[in-house]
């Protein structure tokens, strides 16, 4: 059909649409033209990317000169395929309608086997690939450092983004990196030495090269050429390589005592944690080394590598994390720290030091998104509570909107079973019992495939151990199969397609699963695939880790966000991704299970998505195993019933009649949840 | 003749027996004369009819399944039944003799046609040991657990055969089974050596293969899944314990076996299901061939991954309905589609010309058509054949059943109703017998007419008195009479004829 978004024309590829897909694409319009950023939660099965494309396409023709090209960046392969196939149906469309064969030019990255060469990047109008194209400065300086600066960035399933951003700035040296680089070091100085005998001229000619490259860059970045690189800091284009590193030889003395110092880190006996300027003044009291030719060190063996003409820059990775390290350890006085750990806590006779220099503030690496680009959406289906997002990135959205999906009857039943799981009494024999008896008990309720995650994979693993012992695992035998997700990926791909085999043949299965993993985060789970999710506990981050207790207090002192609600933020989207995984889409029905009488408290229920929120009610909450069964049961007789299209058109279908009516743009205007 | 069970007398006594009870209640005892290896040759028939009765059974069951369907699905088989062999007119054997030749004659079509059964995926759960009371264990093993564990776990299937009975009897076969670590898998394999950890190489092997072919569809596969993992040394170190063998504790492997085994558990259960024969590999090895791995081109995207995507991009609500789904015509050589092959005698086809001529043609008739009214009926000729086909017309005359349904009650029409077809089995059956030119069938008929006679006596006669004593007309059961009179006298025909042959 031919929509019109506030006298915009939009071409959507659908005989029908829902009304939550209007109301984003209006306020998507209106982020559009605010030239502002944008957070906004829709639920998964609503199409999103649909209307995110068909929006976005259309403001494109439009305004060509506004907006000249869609990145749009998504997480998993498979979520960047689907993007490609939807898109693809899009120009279909267009083709049909308007006659003639459109001329966009859309290009997906999905693997670094196939990178794709700039240029054909710079006239594409859609890019799509993975949001470490554009955050990860290694990949982003290679890929994106060009894009034009009217782009319109899209950052779908954009709930971890910010864990994104921390890991792509983080870096992490244990002793085998430390031998590696000397090795690299090693090969830096014979091949130097070859080339001093054979053609000294060419590292003269690096050297002017190398200044020429920063000044070079420094040009393209005042006149906004460039998408800037965060690991490049501002400072060192502006000035000249100091002395200690100008020839290759010096950089490879400096970069031998530099090692040297690490090594002599990594000999502690007892944990370390420091910030990067008191590691700056303690490298510069022990081995005089300076602030200044750190902070050159990332870019000064890009350099060195080209001149070298080395081929397989892969060969050389630990020597570039090292430079990486040196650089960002120099430009950022705030917002990372420095842990030394001589062992794992787990296992504290195996010496196995590592040093971690973690970035705590994620605004770090996406700053520069913000900064360049006139656009930036970031979306997802669990993005609640919608104003935290805004914080921790650091940036002011001009619109922030929530949708629930529309539906005429709930094809989810919702239920919070008053079960304990705190951390304390979580491996008491009862509570594992009482969860074993709400999957037994649902395991005969249920048709086809229940997906069950729990918090942690230890304590998944503990628990499996008690229920075989307890006989409950047996008892769960005889109505459905078991799969286990393991920590072995290729093994967990198979026990899912197993898994998917089992539902499909009328079996039945359960698939038992963890919060945060891969599973959590990539696996849908439609239809019969997943009738069922119980969530056993509260999926909370492992707070002993002192990384995450250094994060903690880093965005209470700099953003004044309070550690439980960042604890509870984080595993309450942790949650929503978990239970969200069985509802993909209007036509599928579930339960969703929260097994853990916490989530009843108001600080959680307030974390929850609206789409979750709006599910719950009285009769939802401190439910017993067996209030939850005759609840299921009753749910699932109620599904059984036909799905038929009449019953949904008016209400969370519509024609574009229906559409145009006063009464439903009127309703229409409340679906978006403003902020 | 079908087994039921077998008993043997108990090892101490003089007289070395074994008795068989069939399945109709006979038995019959063989006594080991032979003085020097009577107990030997006992012991061996016994090995040798344990293996065998498991396959009795089945036959026996299955035999009294088909019996037992036949009875409920047909209410007058079962009527004939209740009439015929619960009264002891006839026995349970002659019934079903000429009626379950289907079942009995192992017809192939009949027996491959049969619905393949799955494996219960908690049949290990059926065997919890129970406490014999004196510091041992008992399984409970039955024949359907056996052949569900080799089913699930072919590899000692392959034991069992290697082993039983040359090596071990059927019982220490099991017994070590269940003492081993492959039975009790969250016991980690301490080296011991058993028949079995061949077993549970064997699988962790065939895990392994599973693991390394890979999944068909790309959308499961958590390999592919990240597009970009970080380069080693980046990113925020999580703290997963290693997965190293050296730092785990023994409780952490023994919970990562039981993970193991029953993710194999359920694969295996669920391939014994699907499990036809053929081996599936062959199946895995021929898919993955068709949709390799070639991820480099969007052109070239396999098959299964394409038509996994647009499902899971499809959105069948937001599509008008009514659209029958088609399937597309794939022509492998369209210009042999276009010029298939051309009828030589294309004139004998009707054109559309023909058509609409013809059609005019009837058309005109139609219009001139003219009725021939010196060629009908007279008024009054009509009239009277359609008085005559009224109810209550000449033609339209109650006959004798409607007398009977008014006369008699519908109770004894439906004893008389029985009798007729009870009566009409055994004639059936004693007819058959004719023309008698085997001893089996002399044999045969002179039975049958016993069971006519026994029926008359024990069934008809009872009926007749009570009609009588209803003052009912005995007409009744006239032509009954009438049909064994008949049969009868056909017997004695026959009777003396075989007489006088035989003086």
């Amino acid at each position: 059909m031919k929509l019109n978004i506030e006298g915009l024309l939009v071409y959507f590829p659908y005989d029908y649409i829902y009304p939550e897909q209007y109301s984003y694409m209006l306020e998507l319009k209106r982020t559009l033209d605010a030239k502002g950023h944008g957070v906004l939660e829709m639920p998964s099965g609503t199409g999103k990317t649909i209307s995110l494309l068909s929006l976005i396409v259309a403001y494109q023709r439009a305004f060509p000169l506004d907006v000249t090209k869609l990145i749009y960046c998504s997480r998993t392969v498979p979520e960047i395929e689907k993007v490609v196939e939807e898109l693809r149906k899009l120009m279909e469309f267009y083709a049909k309608e308007t006659g003639e064969r459109n001329n966009f030019l859309a290009l997906a990255l999905s693997s670094r086997k196939n990178l794709c060469i700039h240029p054909e990047i710079l006239h594409a109008n859609i890019v799509v690939y993975s949001y470490h194209y554009l955050l990860d400065p290694k990949i982003a300086d290679l890929v994106s450092k060009e894009l034009a600066k009217k782009s319109v960035v899209v950052f779908d399933e954009a709930h971890n983004i910010d864990n994104v951003c921390i890991d792509s700035m983080s870096v992490n040296i244990t002793r085998r990196t430390l031998d590696r680089c000397q090795n690299n070091v090693d090969t830096l100085q014979n091949t130097i030495q070859k080339i001093k005998e054979t053609d000294a001229a060419k590292l003269r000619e690096e050297y002017r090269r190398l200044v020429e490259g920063l000044k070079e860059a420094n040009v393209a970045r005042e006149t906004d050429i460039y998408l800037s690189n965060p690991v490049l800091p501002d400072e060192i284009l502006k000035e000249a390589v100091p002395g200690t590193i100008r020839t290759a030889e010096h950089f490879v003395g400096f970069l031998r005592r530099f090692l040297e110092y690490l090594k002599s880190r990594l000999r502690v006996h007892h944990v370390v944690q420091e910030s990067a300027p008191q590691f700056l003044k303690d490298i510069f009291d022990k081995v005089c080394i300076d602030r200044k030719p750190l902070r050159f060190c990332a870019e000064r063996l890009q350099s060195l590598l080209r001149t070298l003409e080395i081929a397989d820059i892969a060969d050389f990775s630990a020597v570039t994390l090292i430079s990486n390290f040196a650089t960002l350890v120099s430009t950022y006085s705030q917002g990372f720290t420095i842990i030394i750990e001589p062992f794992e806590d787990r296992t504290p006779t195996i010496a196995n030091p590592v040093l971690h220099f973690s970035c705590m503030d994620p605004s770090i690496a996406i700053k520069p998104v913000f900064q360049r680009f006139q656009s930036v959406i970031i979306t997802s289906g669990t993005l609640s509570p919608l104003d935290i997002y805004p914080r921790i990135l650091d940036f002011r959205p001009v619109t922030m909107a929530s949708f629930t999906m529309t539906l005429n009857t709930f094809n989810v039943c919702l239920c919070l079973v008053a079960l304990s799981s705190k951390f304390e009494t979580r491996e008491d024999f009862a509570v594992i019992r009482n969860y074993g008896n709400l999957l037994l008990e649902m395991s005969a309720v249920v048709p086809d495939g229940i997906v069950a995650f729990f918090t942690s994979y230890v304590y998944m693993e503990n628990i499996v151990a008690s229920w075989y012992e307890q006989g409950i695992l047996e008892n769960i035998q005889r109505n459905k199969l078991i799969f286990i997700e393991t920590q072995d990926a290729a093994e967990t791909s198979m026990a899912l397609e197993k898994y998917q085999e089992a539902c499909e043949n009328g079996r039945g299965a359960i698939l038992l699963s963890v919060a945060r993993g891969k599973v959590s985060e990539g696996i849908d789970f439609v239809h019969h695939f997943g009738r069922a999710v119980i969530m056993f506990g509260v999926p909370y981050v492992y707070t002993q880790s002192r990384i995450l207790k250094a994060r903690l207090e880093y965005l209470r002192d700099q953003f004044q966000i309070r550690e439980n609600d960042f604890l509870t933020f984080d595993a309450m989207r942790h949650a929503a991704q978990c239970v969200g995984r069985a509802i993909r889409g209007k036509t599928d029905y579930g339960l969703m299970i929260f097994a853990d009488k916490r989530y009843a408290r108001a600080d959680k229920r307030g974390k929850l998505p609206r789409w979750i929120q709006e599910h719950i009610n009285d009769g939802s909450l401190n439910l017993t195993v067996d209030e939850t069964v005759q609840l299921s049961k009753h749910f699932l007789r109620q599904m059984a019933q036909p799905f038929r299209q009449e019953d949904q058109l008016g209400l969370s279908l519509l024609t574009l009649e229906q559409l145009e009516s006063e009464e439903m743009l009127q309703k229409i205007t409340q679906i978006a949840h403003q902020t | 003749m079908l087994l039921l069970y077998f008993k043997i007398s108990p090892d101490g006594k003089a007289k070395i027996q074994l008795q068989l009870v069939l399945h109709t209640g006979e038995s019959t005892t063989f006594h080991f004369a032979n003085e020097s290896s009577a107990l030997k040759d006992r012991d061996a028939t016994k090995e040798l009819l344990q293996q065998l009765l498991p396959k009795f059974k089945k036959k026996a069951n299955k035999e009294l399944e088909e019996k037992n369907r036949m009875l409920q699905e047909d209410p007058v088989l079962f009527q004939l039944y209740k009439d015929l062999v619960v009264s002891q007119v006839i026995s349970a054997e002659e019934f079903w003799a000429n009626r379950l030749g289907g079942i009995n004659n192992t017809d192939p079509a009949v027996v491959n046609n049969k619905q393949e059964v799955g494996i219960s995926g908690a049949f290990l759960a059926d065997i919890r040991p129970q406490t014999d009371g004196c510091n041992g264990l008992r399984y409970n093993l039955t024949a359907d657990i056996i052949e569900s564990i080799f089913r699930t776990y072919p590899a000692v299937k392959q034991k069992y055969s290697e082993n039983v009975p040359h090596n071990l009897t059927e019982k220490e076969f099991w017994t070590r089974f269940f003492q081993s670590h492959y039975f009790h898998r969250d016991r980690i394999n301490t080296g011991t050596q058993d028949i079995f950890s061949e077993c549970a190489k064997q699988d962790e092997k065939g895990l392994k293969s599973l693991v390394i072919q890979g999944v068909k569809n790309p959308l499961v596969d958590l390999l592919s899944l990240e597009d970009k993992t970080l380069d080693e040394g980046y990113g925020i170190c999580t703290t997963l314990p290693s997965t190293s063998n050296a730092n785990k504790t023994v409780k952490e492997s023994s919970n990562s076996a039981i993970i193991k085994r029953f993710n194999h558990h359920s694969a295996m259960v669920l391939a014994a299901g699907s499990r036809k024969g053929e081996a599936p590999t062959d199946q895995a090895s021929e898919t993955s061939s068709t949709d390799g791995n070639s991820r480099d081109s969007d052109f070239f995207q396999p098959p299964v991954k394409k038509v996994k995507l647009q499902e899971a991009i499809e959105y069948e609500d937001l599509q008008r309905e009514n659209r029958p789904k088609t399937v597309a015509l794939n022509l492998k050589k369209s210009d042999r589609y276009a010029h298939g092959p051309v009828p030589l005698q294309s004139q004998h086809y009707t054109t559309s010309q023909d058509i609409i001529n013809s059609v005019n043609y009837i058309r005109h008739e139609m219009m001139n058509y003219k009725p021939n009214l010196t060629e009908v009926l007279s008024s009054t000729a009509a009239s009277s054949a359609i008085a005559a086909l009224s109810p209550g017309g000449v033609l339209m005359q109650a006959g004798a059943q409607q007398a009977i349904n008014q006369m008699v009650p519908t109770e004894v029409q439906g004893e008389l109703k029985h009798l007729y077809v009870a009566a009409g089995e055994l004639l059936r059956h004693f007819w058959s017998c004719f023309p008698v030119n085997t001893p089996f069938l002399e044999e045969k008929v002179m039975k049958m007419k016993s069971n006519l006679e026994r029926f008359q006596v024990t069934k008809l006669c009872p009926f007749q008195e009570k009609i009588q004593r209803q003052y009912l007309s005995t007409n009744l059961t006239g032509h009954l009479e009438e049909m064994l009179q008949t049969a009868y006298s056909k017997f004695h025909i026959w009777q003396t004829r075989r007489m006088m042959r035989k003086t």
